[in-house]
C-alpha cells in the first residue's frame, strides 16, 4: 500500500478469516489470532470496498451512493484506521496525521454532531464462551475416565 | 473457538441461576424462555420479565442455548438489557462457530469423499439445519458415522491430514441399533456445503436419533429438546412415521415421549404427529426429571464429565468412596433407556440399580 495517505487504495484481508454477514453487521473471526470481531454497518461496507484499488476519495464516495446521504472522507479514515488496527488490511495503513489515535468520542466531535451516518464501529466481541453441546471431550482434553473422551480412552489424564 | 465449560472461567453466577428466588423453577423459566425458539417467525408470545432473564441467562450460556435466548429476545424490549446484550454477544461468537465449524466439515468430507470412505454426518451440523440459521444450534465436534471396514482407515487418514479437527468417528449409531445399520446409509441423502455433498440420515432416522440421544442423556440440556421441537416442525411432505418409529415397541416409545415433552416444554407444533403418538402417556416423574435437570443443564454436572475422581482412586480411598457412589447415582431417564426399559409409572429404581450392575460390571471386568 502506498503510505501517501490520499493516494492509499487499501486492501481487505480475506486469508485465515472467517466472515458471517447478518442483517445489520458483519462477524469476523481471525482464525490466526483468535479474535472475533463485530464491525457495524458502516464499518462493513468501507471493508467491502477496500479491493486495493480504490481510493479513499472513490470508497467515500461509494459510501455515499449505497447509504444515500452524504459522507465526510473523515468517517472512511476513522474505519481505515480500526480496520488496520484489528489486522483487517493487508497492509498497514498510515491515517492522516489529523485522524491518528482518534477515539471514537473525538471523532463524533470531529464530524459533528449532525452526522448522519453511524460512525463506524469495529468492537472485539468479548464475551463468556457459550457452551458447545458436544458430549465428549477431544483428543487432547483433560479427563479422569475414559468414558469422558470421544476417543473411549483416557490415559495419564488426557484423552487419547 | 474451542469448546470450554464456561463454568471454569466465565463471568456469569451459575450459582445465582440455581438458587429457586423466584416464585417458578429454573427448569420452568428454561421451558418459557425457549418455547418455539427455533422459529423463523411466529414465536410464542414473550413473558418473561428482565428479572427472570437475568436468571435464565447464565442456564442458557451454560447449556448451548444460548444463542437461541438471542433470538427469542431480539425483538423484544428486553433486548438492549444487560442479560440480552451476553445473549447477542453469544449468538454472535456461536454465528461465527457455525463459520469455523462449516470449514473444518468441509475439509473432512472432501478428504473422506476423495478417499471413497462414505460418511454420514449425525447431531451437530445436520440438527443445525433444522434452524433458521446453522449458528442458533451450538455444537462441537464432527460425529461421523463410518461403516466398520472403513474405519480404520478413516481414522488413519483423518489423523494425518486433519489432526485439528474434533472429529468423533462412529462404526454405529447405538441410538438406532433397532434397525439394521446398513440400512442408515442406504435412506441417507445429502446436503450441499460449499460445493462438497455432505451425507446425513433421512428425516425419519435423524428424528429418532435426536430422540433417543436426548434421553439416553438424561434430557440435560434443553437445546436437545429444542432439536425435536425443531425437526417436528420442519418434517418433509413424505415423512414416514413407521419408519420413525421402527418396530421396537420401547424405542417407539422413546420417541413418543420425546415428542410429548418437546410438546409440552417447547410449545412444539404437533399437528402432523399421528394420534398414537399423541396419545402416549407421558409419566409425571418423566417431566419433573427433566424439569429438575434443567435447573443444572451444565455439563460439568453431567455424567461422565461429573465424575472428577476415577473410580479407581476412589476405591484405594475409602473416605472418597461414598462421595464418587453418589455422585454415580444414575438419572432416572439414562437410567431406564441404558436397561431399555418403558417410560411408564412403575419405580425407577430397578433401572438404576440395574444400571449401576451394569457399570460395576464393566468396571470390574473392563478396566485397564
Amino acid at each position: 500500500m502506498k503510505q501517501n495517505a490520499l493516494g492509499q487504495t487499501p486492501l481487505a484481508r480475506i486469508e485465515g478469516l472467517v466472515i458471517q454477514e447478518l442483517p445489520d453487521e458483519v462477524l469476523v473471526y481471525d482464525r490466526q489470532r483468535d479474535k472475533a470481531h463485530c464491525l457495524n454497518q458502516t464499518a462493513a461496507l468501507v471493508w467491502k470496498y477496500c479491493d486495493g484499488k480504490t481510493t479513499v476519495t472513490s470508497i467515500a464516495k461509494r459510501l455515499e451512493r449505497e447509504l444515500k446521504t452524504g459522507v465526510d472522507e473523515k468517517i472512511v479514515w476513522y474505519a481505515l484506521d480500526q480496520l488496520n488496527k484489528d489486522h483487517l488490511l493487508v497492509e498497514d495503513f498510515a491515517p492522516p496525521a489529523l485522524l491518528a489515535g482518534m477515539s471514537r468520542r473525538q471523532m463524533v466531535r470531529v464530524l459533528g454532531v449532525a452526522a448522519v451516518v453511524a460512525v463506524p464501529l469495529v468492537t472485539s466481541i468479548v464475551a463468556p464462551t457459550p457452551a458447545q453441546a458436544a458430549t465428549c471431550l477431544p483428543t487432547g482434553a483433560a479427563c479422569t475416565s475414559s468414558a469422558q473422551c470421544c476417543s473411549g480412552l483416557c490415559t495419564a489424564s488426557v484423552c487419547a | 473457538m474451542h469448546a470450554q465449560s464456561p463454568e471454569f472461567f466465565c463471568p456469569l453466577d451459575f450459582s445465582r441461576a440455581m438458587k429457586t428466588s423466584g416464585n417458578e423453577s429454573p427448569g420452568r423459566l428454561i421451558s418459557r424462555m425457549l418455547a418455539g425458539s427455533w422459529r423463523r417467525s411466529d414465536l410464542p408470545s414473550f413473558d418473561i420479565n428482565e428479572s427472570e432473564l437475568d436468571k435464565v441467562v447464565p442456564l442458557l450460556y451454560g447449556s448451548g442455548a444460548a444463542a437461541l435466548g438471542w433470538w427469542r429476545v431480539r425483538n423484544t424490549e428486553l433486548r438492549t438489557t444487560g442479560g440480552a446484550e451476553l445473549l447477542q454477544q453469544a449468538y454472535r461468537l456461536q454465528v461465527l462457530q457455525s463459520g469455523v465449524h462449516e470449514e473444518d466439515i468441509y475439509k473432512v468430507v472432501r478428504l473422506l469423499n476423495e478417499a471413497s470412505i462414505e460418511s454420514v454426518l449425525i447431531k451437530g451440523w445436520a440438527a443445525a439445519g433444522l434452524y433458521p440459521e446453522r449458528g442458533l444450534r451450538a455444537y462441537g465436534d464432527i460425529d461421523l458415522f463410518i461403516r466398520p471396514e472403513q474405519h480404520m482407515l478413516a481414522v488413519e487418514l483423518l489423523s494425518n491430514d486433519a489432526g485439528d479437527c474434533w472429529v468423533d468417528l462412529h462404526e454405529n449409531i447405538s441410538e438406532l441399533d433397532d434397525r439394521p445399520q446398513e440400512s442408515l446409509f442406504a435412506r441417507s441423502t445429502t446436503q450441499p456445503l460449499r460445493g462438497e455433498e455432505v451425507r446425513v440420515l433421512c428425516a425419519e432416522d435423524h428424528f429418532a436419533l435426536l430422540a433417543v440421544h436426548l434421553l439416553k442423556h438424561g434430557a440435560w440440556r434443553p437445546l436437545w429438546l429444542c432439536d425435536i421441537g425443531a425437526a417436528l416442525e420442519s418434517l418433509p411432505a413424505d415423512f414416514d412415521w413407521d419408519r420413525c418409529l421402527g418396530s421396537n415397541h420401547t424405542r417407539a416409545g422413546w420417541i413418543k415421549a420425546a415428542i410429548k415433552l418437546a410438546h409440552k416444554f417447547l410449545d412444539a407444533r404437533v399437528d402432523r404427529v399421528p394420534a398414537g403418538a399423541l396419545n402416549y402417556p407421558l409419566p409425571a416423574w418423566l417431566e419433573h426429571n427433566v424439569l429438575r435437570q434443567w435447573e443444572r443443564p451444565f455439563a460439568s454436572e453431567q455424567p461422565p464429565m461429573s465424575h472428577p475422581v476415577p473410580m479407581s482412586l476412589a476405591l484405594r480411598n475409602p473416605s472418597r468412596l461414598w462421595e464418587a457412589l453418589r455422585g454415580r447415582w444414575p438419572d432416572p431417564v439414562l437410567a431406564t433407556v441404558s436397561m431399555n426399559g418403558e417410560f411408564n409409572r412403575i419405580p425407577r429404581l430397578p433401572y438404576q440399580l440395574g444400571n449401576c450392575l451394569a457399570r460395576s460390571f464393566r468396571f470390574l471386568f473392563h478396566s485397564p
